[in-house]
């Protein structure tokens, strides 16, 4: 009974610092996040709340919870509520089964890619319900728009996660980081390094996963959901304040939560750069942050530089390029690990 | 959509994906174009039309004399002026000297008009509120304005006097 | 009829014109500062030099040479003259830069600014470098009263004010001192002046020298919404412009009507705009336990209905004061039909007017135009100067031509021409009952109320009228049998029939039986003691005798706050203009009467102004011929004999005790106020 208990409150206890740990570097991540568009724009970023305006996030923050919390006369009042409420729930969550270090998840399940990827395909419910509830045009507009493409970019999703199944042999995320610790480096006689990760023999799969998330998130160019020009804010028009909040928070844990998947699923996780005396003194955590923050450092960069997708070549995207890519891929795969005899055991 | 082989390869690796990638690192860690504002500040020309301010002579006086000039002269009908002859001598001032902020649109009309350069634009622009109503300014505080500015008023309208 | 060319123009023009005037026939512009066409020739300010072909090599003042004096080409051709040429140019210009010597640059602070004919012109003519280094000249400020303000540094020596003061208004009290550079306007004694027209020397100045006092600083001319409307102070209807900024009257302005008023108006009528701002009645009042107290229009409305209703017709009276526009008598009447109340009066005064005679007997019949014909006048218990001082300064006009014989039975008073006193009260009247016939070919009798509103007064005007026919007052072609009125609003009033029904009681009657429920619409001026318990509803625009006593209060529009129609002595009907709105919860006094007849059950017929006018017309259909006169037949005067009583002795005083107080808007206004003070200290000075 007592042992039980014990256990219970470590898992609490863990999910506290987890998630304390998590919103204190979503909140960086946004202020990273702007500093990189502004230094690509030549500009500054925000500068003025704390040291070079590094608390700015949480100037943001205590703005938006100061607000009023207005909810239209129209809305569906339950829903309404709620909709934000699973939105960042269901973000967070996502992150109980992330392997952050050797054994630093807070739970190791066996089905860690099948609980993730089914946390993902349920974000849009989030999205759908705020949008429905507002009773508005533009947020309407917004979740359909959203439910369709985070559909079609889950299928692609699937196929490439698919991919690293058959090379790794598991669907539990530690496993699939210790398979990547022998690869094509260690087959030419190097220590583990970054050579032996599925990046390199899966880099077509790589790009698609990459480009998948950004869509799944809805991040720029695949930000229709929010497209300003057009839909203002998207589903989130209605909203302000607390709600909001909690709207672009689960946007953003969403967000690295996919930086996360990637560099566990192709970059290795925690794993050092070279398995070599001074990197390996690096505790993992660090690497998998690195990893973490570089992947980050893409999605900010693509939204700086790329622009936005029309809804038609999102879909084209989707369906006739990343599917057939995918698809193909998975059967390359199966067939050269199956004629190699590279079949996990 | 042509399938050459070459187009194919550019798309898998990403090709105008990098270019593009690598003319941002180029920006971004070229010199900023901007100022780090609250800190540090840009060059403000002598001619700058920021917040009005109504001067005083030296001895005190107040320029003023309720022409009425920049009130017809205005554009925005941001002005509203008042005139009655002043109490203890009977001179012509203002009663009330109103401008509406939020329908200025600085355009500088009014100190152009004025003949005596009492009303004038001068360098602050720094001088946002929390409420609607400070933004009604009247004659208390433009003359406030006026005391407060002088010093940088009198240097502008010195500098620009040649090119009058 | 001599013939002249201008510019090329060739035109014929009336002897004794002037080259200014023959110009102006002609179309060209020629500037001037001192010529005025009212006022006798100055030509002082030299600004409208002309080039005279053939006359001498130098240009010639254009106000003060007559085209008689133009000498005709050698071959008989018509003379010519030229505004255009480069000398007329030259000479103008140098015109205009000595008069700006010493004219300060202060129009910035210059009440003139804007509507200055010094300023206009010097963008026209002037220089646009001083040439000039030394010190300009100074002039000390002189006082000349409450209402016309002085800055003499800016006088250019015009003397329109002078030639203004002595030739119109009568008072020789503004003079020039010094010559040159010298010169100054100034009233020697620095004493105000006393004249009643001394507000139009302000219009006269072309420059800010003389500005009103009243609007000093007030407001620019530019931001002035200009509204041509009627004035209401006398019974004159002076043609006025009202200039209104916001919901404010800043000023009134006379307009030009050379049938009523020429483009004079009395200081009355230019000042007293700020009693347009005190003293308003802006929200109903409800008299409860012996004090007004501010109630809805609901309340003030159905209380006033329901004692109407309930008092018995007979015991219900309506009496209409002095502004009263026709529009509303009309509607009062039609109110006093619906209910059949036959108690209504539009004469608080208590004049016979109306009562006999037609509508000639009740107008100034010959129109106030005539004057200028008239070759003798007898002013009959009325002292012109007060009631109506623009007529005032027509007959001057007439007296200042000569060869009018001008007759005065009543107060012996400075009216400012000469005039031979006749006798001060009826019996003097009755010297001219038979009398042959005057050699005169436009006689011409102004009957005032001070001869009428006396309890005697059907049988003076009776008396009046037969004087009138032996002295040939009243003869075919001529009509000189004039009543001249005191209040705005009765000629109207009487047109429309406001007066006593059937069995009906006037004002007099109303007043001594004590009524159950009395309708005063702006009647200010009666004796409030005599209406006893009365219940009073007071309809009106300013706080004055009438709604200190009323039992309920309904707020009206003054006289610049609605559309109204105003039928002056003459019977020439005008329209008045809405300048501005009235304050508060005031409404427009047709409105209230027909809500209030409405609450008392009696539909009046009509909803909308347009409806009421249209019904008007139908009873007095000459109102719908706005700003002409309308000349009423004179064979109905001899029933002015029906009816008369026996006149008393006492001697006509003039109705009008106080000049600056004669109605509840000049009484709520400071600057009457003051010029009053100023009148009676006068008085007092000379009496001691």
């Amino acid at each position: 009974m007592a042992e039980i208990f014990f256990t219970l409150a470590l898992i609490v206890l863990e999910s506290l610092g987890l998630l304390v740990a998590l919103l204190i570097s979503v909140s960086f991540l946004i202020y990273f996040d702007r500093k990189v568009w502004a230094a690509v724009m030549m500009r500054r970023g925000p500068n003025v709340v704390g040291p070079w305006g590094v608390l700015q996030s949480f100037a943001d923050l205590l703005k938006f919870v100061f607000k009023e919390v207005i909810i239209p006369d129209g809305a569906n009042k339950v829903v309404f509520v709620i909709a934000p409420i699973v939105t960042s729930l269901l973000a967070l969550s996502a992150w109980s089964v992330m392997p952050i270090s050797e054994g630093w998840s807070i739970s190791n399940i066996n089905v860690g890619v099948l609980f993730l990827f089914a946390i993902s395909s349920l974000m849009v419910y989030g999205i759908i319900m705020g949008g429905w509830a507002s009773n508005s045009k533009y947020p309407f507009l917004s979740a359909l728009r959203s439910a369709a493409q985070m559909v079609s970019y889950e299928v692609s999703i699937g196929f490439v996660i698919i991919t690293v199944l058959l090379c790794a042999g598991s669907l539990n995320l530690t496993d699939i980081v210790h398979a990547q610790n022998h690869g094509l480096g260690t087959k030419l006689g190097l220590p583990p390094s970054f050579l032996d990760w599925y990046w390199l023999p899966l880099f077509p799969m790589f790009i698609i996963f990459f480009i998948s998330a950004l869509a799944e998130t809805n991040r720029p160019p695949f930000d229709l959901v929010e497209a300003e020009s057009e839909l203002v804010a998207g589903f989130m028009v209605e909203y302000s304040s607390t709600p909001y909040l909690l709207f672009m928070l689960g946007e953003y844990v969403a967000i690295t939560t996919m930086c996360a998947l990637t560099t566990t699923l192709f970059l290795g996780g925690w794993s050092p750069i070279i398995a070599i005396a001074p990197f390996t003194w690096v505790p993992g955590v660090i690497w998998f942050l690195i990893k973490v923050v570089l992947v980050f450092f893409m999605f900010a960069m693509v939204k700086t530089i790329v622009p936005r997708y029309r809804y038609d070549q999102l879909m084209r995207l989707g369906w006739k390029v990343f599917l057939p890519i995918s698809l193909a891929w998975v059967v390359i795969t199966a067939g050269v690990l199956v004629s190699m005899g590279w079949l996990p055991s | 959509m042509s399938l050459s082989l070459t187009g194919v390869g550019r798309q898998l690796f990403l090709k105008e994906f990098v270019s593009a990638f690598l003319l941002a690192m180029k920006y971004f860690f070229a010199p900023k174009v901007t100022l780090n504002y609250p800190h540090e500040k840009g060059m403000l020309s002598p001619r700058f039309r920021g917040e009005h301010a109504l001067r005083r002579y030296p001895n005190g006086e107040e320029r003023c004399i309720a022409c009425k000039l920049c009130e017809a002269i205005c554009p925005a009908q941001a002005i509203t002026i008042e005139a009655g002859p002043r109490r203890n001598d009977g001179t012509r001032r203002t009663t009330r000297y109103d401008i509406d902020m939020t329908k200025c649109i600085y355009c500088g009309f009014c100190q152009e008009a004025c003949p005596v350069d009492a009303i004038v634009e001068g360098p602050n622009f720094e001088y946002a509120v929390e409420t609607r109503e400070e933004l009604m300014f009247d004659k208390a505080k433009l003359l406030d304005n006026g005391d407060r500015w002088e010093r940088e008023i009198a240097r502008n309208l010195a500098l620009d006097a040649p090119y009058r | 009829m001599p013939k002249l060319k201008i510019d090329g123009i060739e035109i014929e023009v009336e002897n004794g014109t002037t080259l200014l005037q023959a110009c102006e026939v002609a179309g060209k512009e020629v500037p001037r500062f001192c010529y005025h066409e009212r006022l006798s020739v100055a030509g002082n300010c030299r600004m409208c030099l002309i080039e005279v072909k053939g006359g001498p090599p130098k240009p010639q003042a254009s106000c003060a040479m007559s085209v008689n004096d133009l000498r005709p080409g050698p071959n008989g051709e018509a003379p010519e003259i030229f505004t255009n040429t480069p000398m007329v140019k030259k000479a103008r210009e140098g015109v205009m830069e000595f008069l700006l010597i010493n004219h300060p640059l202060d129009c910035p602070i210059c009440d003139q600014a804007g509507e200055c004919d010094l300023q206009d012109q010097s963008m026209a003519y002037g220089s646009d470098h001083n040439r000039f280094y030394e010190n300009k000249r100074a002039v000390e400020d002189k006082y000349l009263g409450p209402l016309v303000k002085t800055a003499m540094n800016r006088c250019i020596q015009c003397t329109r004010c002078v030639r203004f003061t002595t030739e119109v208004a009568g008072i020789e009290e503004l003079g020039a001192t010094g010559r040159g550079e010298d010169m100054e306007i100034t009233t020697y004694l620095s004493k105000a002046i006393s004249s009643e027209l001394q507000g139009n020397i302000i219009d006269l100045c072309p420059v800010g020298a003389l500005t009103s006092k009243p609007y000093e600083f007030k407001a620019r001319p530019w931001e002035l919404r200009k509204t041509e409307t009627i004035d209401v102070m006398d019974a004159v209807g002076s043609n006025i412009r009202v200039d209104a900024r916001g919901r404010e009257v800043m000023r009134i302005l006379p307009r030009t009507n050379e049938e009523v008023n020429e483009e004079w108006i009395s200081d009355k009528t230019r000042f007293v705009w700020d009693g347009l701002r005190t003293q308003r009645l802006d929200q109903p009042y409800v008299r409860d336990l012996g004090k007004l107290r501010p109630a809805s229009w609901d309340e003030a409305l159905s209380r006033a209905a329901a004692k109407l209703k309930a008092a018995a017709p007979e015991r219900v009276g309506i009496l209409l004061g002095d502004l009263v526009a026709a529009e509303e008598a009309f509607a009062l009447k039609e109110l006093a039909l619906k209910m059949r109340i036959a108690n209504i009066d539009c004469r608080q005064d208590g004049t016979p007017l109306g009562e006999h005679g037609g509508r000639s007997g009740y107008i100034f019949n010959s129109g106030i135009a005539a004057i200028e014909e008239a070759d003798a006048i007898m002013l009959i218990g009325c002292n012109p100067r007060l009631e109506a001082p623009v007529l005032n300064a027509r007959i001057k006009k007439r007296a200042n031509k000569g060869g009018c014989l001008i007759g005065v039975v009543g107060e012996q008073a400075d009216l400012t021409y000469t005039y031979t006193y006749l006798g001060a009260g009826p019996e003097s009247l009755a010297a001219f009952l038979d009398h042959p016939p005057a050699n005169k070919q436009k006689p011409m009798f102004i009957i005032g109320q001070g001869a009428l509103a006396r309890p005697d007064g059907a049988a003076l005007l009776a008396m009046a009228q037969k004087a009138a026919v032996s002295l040939g007052v009243i003869k075919d072609g001529w009509n000189g049998f004039n009543i001249l009125h005191t209040a705005a609003g009765r000629v109207g009033a009487l047109d429309v029939c406001a007066l006593p029904g059937e069995g009906g009681k006037n004002t007099t009657a109303m007043l001594q039986g004590e009524l159950d429920v009395m309708i005063l619409a702006g009647a200010d001026e009666i004796d409030m003691s005599k209406l006893g318990k009365t219940f009073v509803i007071y309809i009106g625009s300013h706080g004055d005798a009438g709604a200190a006593r009323a039992d309920v209060v309904l707020p009206g529009a003054a006289y610049t706050e609605k559309s109204a129609t105003y039928v002056n002595t003459e019977g020439r009907p005008q329209m008045a203009v809405r300048a501005a709105f009235p304050p508060g919860d005031a409404r427009e006094d047709w409105a209230i009467i027909a809500s209030l007849a409405k609450q008392a059950g009696a539909d009046l017929g009509f909803t909308s102004l347009a409806a009421l006018r249209a019904a008007m017309y139908k009873v007095a259909p000459q109102l719908l011929l706005l700003d002409q006169r309308v000349v009423a037949d004179a064979f109905a005067l001899d029933e002015l004999q029906r009816g008369a009583g026996e006149a008393f002795k006492s001697p006509f005083v003039s109705p009008v005790k106080d000049f600056y107080f004669t109605n509840p808007i000049a009484r709520a206004s400071a600057i009457m106020a003051e010029c009053s003070a100023l009148k009676n200290a006068q008085k007092l000075q000379a009496a001691e």
